[in-house]
């Protein structure tokens, strides 16, 4: 296969990497090995070592054993970056079950499915959300309920009869007798995590990582960068873990290399104001973002945004394009150049890297990593290849990518196929090996970094008791990169005010899918086979 | 204080792009978040941007964030306090 990319790969970028047969969290015990008095992660001025986080990882593995966690139960996680997640994330992995990712956003039905469809024995999450669990849990299997109790909010729950008791995670750490290792024996071939990511019909589906998926896929971007001096350098954590992005440029690069997680939760919104004074007191060496994070810190005064940045080694974005204004501030403020990336769940976390430290072309995703194979074929059969500058569907291999959807042969089969992952993106690739995102094939809206699929919003919208038909577009915004507009059409006879409708979206949806502006129609435009014209709504969007 | 209560209500429409709303609309005591403007966390750290941008003011702590956005009112009050202050 001809790869123009290989071209582009800084000197210390090997073509293909060796992958070492070993699970996840050999990670953890090499650096532990290495350096167990190293910070590993900082939490509002609470810091553990190394040491001291193996050491609660074992005692949380050892009570998860007690409750019947075995080898292939999945165990979801429903938390904010914040040391229970780490806890949590290893230990799980370690016992040689599987993570289920979630997002914390997601509630009511949504969950029960994401539960139910992975078949998740037990939950571990914050009491901040544990009303949300408990909401759902007569429609799952959930035994188990773990909480971290951080406002001791579980004491005023009524729980109804017959649902399992929440059990508090420092108890059960703290009774845990030994802080060794679980003795279970894991094989990189093992799925470590259940990565969901809602379709386009808004039905949940998890791409199923194995431990070598994920250990390929953080040793290829550690090694696309190449920093060997870190030391216990700090990394700001601020994408969520729940999020392949900041489970892979977060959590898994820090322990791989030993550095410091700065975590910074997301629990409301006056978090995001910890952001500037955590800059300025950790001086990170990496800040993988958002575009939307990157425009708004970029929005500060220069002589502010220059103190705050100018320690940051490895500035990455992933998620959407970031503006070119962005990318021309922060080199004008610290001489370096934001690296995007490009990415799936279904790959782990990164397929495309722009080269470090240089950067690519603006407007491009980069090349392919290590032993990353990218093509372009035609949208319409998939079949045949596209020549330099032509537009098609991107396609990709290697050992980051899923073994499947988890339990669904008929979308593993539409979305892999001879092992080419087939990503639903339109893109081109030109001479030199650059690639370019043209636009999503699903109709995706991408908002501040966060995937939002139009029918996760109709779906609700339609549900509304005044509401016919509704449809949820994005439209450009200098910020988040795209906002959401939907187009609402009442049912005859029946009034309602846009205000009305925001709060039911409110109260039905995560922030990050509400519409910003809503739109009222007489009917939906629809094609003879009844399908959303998307690009007659959009239309009509942008003249709001 | 009113001046910069219409001046801000101008440009907050403006930096974040809201489309539902004109400044005019905005009662003094519209809240940022829950019922009100409905922002979300990037709008919040755009807003700090332009506060700090334009007034020279910097709300980088989530102890004076909390006091501070919570209508349109509180950040006018702030934002007229501490540039007296500084000032002085």
């Amino acid at each position: 296969m001809n790869k123009p990319w290989l071209k582009q790969y800084e000197a210390h970028v090997p073509h293909s990497l060796t992958y070492p047969e070993v699970p996840i969290h050999r990670f953890l015990s090499d650096t532990v090995d290495r350096h167990p008095d190293y910070v590993a992660m900082t939490f509002n001025e609470i810091h553990f070592t190394y040491n001291e986080l193996n050491e609660r990882v074992n005692r949380f593995a050892h009570a998860l054993l007690k409750l019947g966690v075995e080898k292939g139960d999945r165990v979801a996680l429903l938390l904010v970056n914040s040391p229970t997640y780490v806890f949590a994330f290893f230990a799980v992995v370690k016992l040689g079950a599987v993570v289920v990712n979630l997002s914390v956003g997601i509630q009511g039905e949504e969950l029960a499915r994401c539960l139910n469809d992975s078949g998740a024995k037990a939950v571990v999450t914050l009491d901040l959300f544990a009303q949300g669990v408990y909401a759902v849990i007569k429609k799952t299997g959930v035994k188990t309920v773990i909480l971290h109790s951080v406002f001791g909010l579980e004491k005023g729950m009524a729980l109804d009869r017959g649902v399992p008791q929440p059990l508090l995670f420092q108890d059960l750490v703290a009774s845990a007798g030994t802080a060794q290792g679980p003795a279970t024996r894991v094989s990189p071939e093992d799925v470590a995590v259940l990565q969901y990511t809602s379709g386009s019909t808004g039905a949940p589906k998890a791409a199923s990582l194995t431990h070598k998926n994920v250990v390929a896929s953080v040793l290829q971007s550690d090694s696309w960068v190449g920093i060997s001096d870190g030391g216990n350098a700090a990394v700001l954590c601020l994408i969520p873990f729940f999020h392949v992005f900041g489970m892979s440029a977060c959590l898994l690069i820090s322990v791989l290399k030993g550095y410091r997680m700065v975590l910074l939760p997301r629990i409301d919104l006056m978090d995001i104001l910890s952001l500037m004074e955590t800059l300025k007191t950790y001086r990170p060496i990496s800040f993988p973002a958002v575009p939307s994070l990157w425009t708004a810190i970029l929005s500060l005064p220069p002589e502010v945004a220059r103190e705050h940045l100018s320690p940051i080694r490895m500035a990455t974005s992933g998620g959407a394009p970031l503006p070119q204004w962005a990318h021309e501030r922060f080199e004008e403020l610290t001489g370096r150049r934001i690296v995007e990336a490009y990415g799936l769940s279904e790959a782990s976390s990164a397929t495309h890297f722009a080269p470090y430290p240089r950067g690519g072309p603006i407007g491009s995703i980069g090349v392919p990593l290590p032993d990353t194979e990218a093509k372009i074929v035609d949208r319409e059969t998939g079949n045949t290849e596209c020549g330099a500058g032509e537009i098609g569907e991107l396609v990709v291999k290697g050992p980051q990518i899923m073994q499947g959807y988890w339990n669904n042969e008929a979308l593993t089969s539409s979305a892999l196929r001879k092992g080419w992952l087939h990503t639903g993106d339109l893109a081109r690739m030109d001479q030199d090996g650059f690639f370019y995102l043209i636009e999503r094939k699903d109709d995706l809206i991408i908002s501040s970094g966060f995937n939002i699929y139009p029918g996760e919003i109709e779906e609700v919208l339609r549900k509304h008791p005044k509401v016919k038909d509704a449809a949820a577009v994005g439209v450009p915004d200098r910020i988040k990169g795209q906002a959401v507009v939907a187009v609402i059409a009442l049912k005859p006879g029946v009034e309602a005010d846009k205000q009305e409708l925001l709060k039911y979206c409110k109260d039905n949806m995560p922030d990050y899918r509400l519409p910003r502006a809503i739109l009222f129609k007489e009917e939906i435009p629809r094609d003879p086979a009844g399908k959303i014209l998307r690009r007659m709504v959009r239309l009509e969007a942008l003249d709001l | 204080m009113n001046e910069l209560l219409k001046e801000l209500k101008r440009k907050i429409v403006e930096e974040l792009q809201l489309k539902e709303v004109s400044p005019d609309q905005l009662a003094d005591a519209t809240p940022f978040f829950d019922g009100g403007l409905g922002l979300d966390s990037v709008d919040l750290l755009v807003l700090v941007a332009m506060v700090d941008r334009d007034y020279g003011v910097q709300i980088f702590s989530r102890e004076v964030g909390e006091k501070v956005f919570v209508t349109l009112s509180t950040l006018a009050e702030y934002i007229a306090k501490t540039r007296k202050t500084r000032s002085v």
